[in-house]
């Protein structure tokens, strides 16, 4: 298979902090990686860079192909690639649907109308559960919702890569149940490739035919969910224990 | 849509106020006229103000700098240059002004954004009256200005173009990219909006038309003084006006403006005295009860109606 997404090299300084480190993997077109780490590890980090959030000191993104590295957020979303953010921002005063309408019109489907980004998202606002609440305000969701918002909207800017960041933190584990079902579900159907950050482990172990480990920024582990559970370093990491 | 019947009014509404605008002149006085001019001044400069501050939500406390920019400019080359060439030309030295400050501008946010639209207002204000001042120019004196007639049509003009601006900029999809940055800059760009680029377009487009509308205000008064077309009061008033009517399209602009322009028109004849104390209680009024505005209230009050 070939990789949609190659990461060679990258590292990130901000002023005397190292964030990320000589970091290389690379996400098959239609693959589910995963991306594991304790809190201050570099995932978000990770995500910033490749979506042009940030700017890496170091390395390269190639995404299709094509080095991403200095364009800005909104012409790596044109390209095709989508984030969502772990801290959820929801455009607060506008309608589910006016969010979604907003990552329709700009985002890599760019929808010129609004009718015709309307159309667009409607089957992503049922495929992630939100066709109920479409007309309610942003603010008025639960945290939940917000997630799913959050989904709906890197969804429906058509892009081919989705970073999905710690979607499932927070939840209730039925939530989480249903919250897998729906990932599942928008890759299978729309043959999506995804890149997932997330803290639930089971959830990770579950979805994912991958997942990349990083601990203090670099690096550690790269493998099938199995392996990556016997990986020593990785145990030694989370568990603590000797080497 | 649940909002037909309200459209329906206000195009109607809309047709009755064009067809005032065009009576006006054959019908009133010239202090009638010169009322009129006031609301047309004011219908110009408000939505205008609307399309980068309502709409981003970058409140300008400068507006005025580009009003001023059009009057100087106009003055500076009174006779020397026709006036069908030297409006455009004020409307493009303010929308070339904004297009420079506008990049280092809008990357502070809130009221630092507001502080410093102030200031820069402000330090365009001295600077051409230090120059004035240095060339032994204290004031200047403009003879043959058109006669009131005129101007009220040209401003008749700017004022349709403003509405048209501001309607036309809120139902596009640039509109929309305008409204998601000012829920979240960060989101929106992230889902592909070019937020720096719309942001400074909206603040060019925002500029334009007012600095034409210093230009031909500086006709009405034949007699130029640097510190009245920049005075801080004219942005002071828009914003006033924008925020009584509410909205993100051109209703809450009229709205406000027909009301406050009136109220003050009201008041100076009748008790000048009280006009800044009575228009400081409305704004009191405003931001702390009603701060969607007129289009705001009017909402809230069909939704309590739906529902009950």
């Amino acid at each position: 298979m070939t990789a949609l997404l190659k990461v060679q090299g990258i590292g990130k300084r901000f002023g005397g902090l190292i964030a990320l480190t000589d970091v290389s993997f690379e996400v098959p077109a239609g693959a589910i990686v995963g991306v594991m780490g304790a809190n201050g590890a570099g995932k978000t980090t990770l995500f910033s860079l490749i979506a042009g959030n940030a700017r890496p000191t170091t390395g390269d993104i190639q995404f299709a192909g094509q080095s991403i590295v200095g364009l800005r957020p909104d012409q790596v979303c044109r390209l095709g690639v989508a984030r969502t953010f772990q801290i959820v921002k929801p455009f607060a005063a506008m309608t589910v649907r006016e969010n979604l309408r907003t990552a329709a019109m700009f985002g890599h489907a760019l929808h010129r109308t609004a009718r015709a980004a309307d159309t667009a998202t409607e089957p992503v606002l049922e495929e992630v559960g939100l066709a109920a609440v479409a007309d309610q305000p942003a603010s008025t969701l639960t945290l939940s919702g917000q997630k799913r918002l959050e989904i709906a909207r890197a969804i429906a800017t058509g892009g081919r890569l989705v970073m999905l960041d710690e979607v499932m933190a927070g939840l209730t584990p039925t939530e989480v149940t249903q919250m897998l079902d729906t990932v599942r579900h928008l890759h299978s159907s729309r043959g999506l490739t995804l890149l997932v950050i997330e803290h639930v482990m089971r959830a990770l172990m579950d979805l994912c035919e991958r997942i990349v480990v990083l601990h203090h920024g670099q690096l550690i582990a790269d493998g099938r969910p199995e392996d990556i559970g016997r990986d020593s370093q990785v145990l030694a990491v989370y568990f603590g224990g000797t080497r | 849509m649940a909002s037909t019947a309200s459209d329906r009014s206000f195009a109607a509404l809309t047709a009755a106020g064009a067809l005032v605008v065009v009576a006006l002149p054959f019908l009133g006085n010239d202090y009638v006229v010169g009322v009129g001019l006031t609301v047309l001044m004011w219908l110009a400069l408000t939505p205008s103000w609307c399309v980068l501050s309502r709409l981003t939500g970058y409140v300008s406390l400068g507006q005025v700098v580009f009003y001023g920019l059009g009057a100087y400019l106009v003055v500076v080359t009174w006779q020397a240059v026709p006036l069908w060439l030297a409006i455009p030309a004020a409307g493009l030295l303010a929308a070339t002004f904004a297009a420079l400050v506008g990049g280092p501008a809008l990357r502070v946010r809130g009221p630092y954004f507001v502080i410093l639209t102030f200031g820069l207002a402000e330090l365009v204000k001295f600077s051409i009256m230090a120059y004035e001042a240095a060339s032994g120019m204290a004031a200047r004196i403009l003879f043959g200005a058109p006669d009131l007639m005129v101007i009220y049509w040209l401003m008749a003009v700017l004022a349709g173009m403003s509405l048209l601006l501001l309607t036309w900029v809120s139902g596009s999809r640039f509109g929309h990219g305008l409204r998601s940055l000012r829920e979240n800059e960060e989101a929106a760009e992230t889902l592909g909006v070019p937020v720096e680029r719309y942001k400074l377009l909206a603040f060019v487009l925002s500029a334009a038309i007012p600095g034409m509308v210093g230009a031909v205000m500086a006709l009405r008064s034949t007699y130029f003084v640097v510190g009245q077309v920049f005075d801080p009061m004219v942005s002071v008033t828009v914003i006033a006006m924008a925020l009584i009517g509410g909205g993100d399209n051109a209703r809450g602009p009229v709205l406000g403006v027909l009301f406050l322009a009136l109220l003050s028109e009201l008041l100076w004849a009748q008790a000048p005295l009280l006009y800044m104390i009575i228009l400081g209680a409305i704004l009191v009024v405003f931001v702390l009860l009603v701060p969607d505005g007129v289009i705001g209230l009017a909402r809230r009050l069909r939704r309590a109606e739906t529902l009950a």
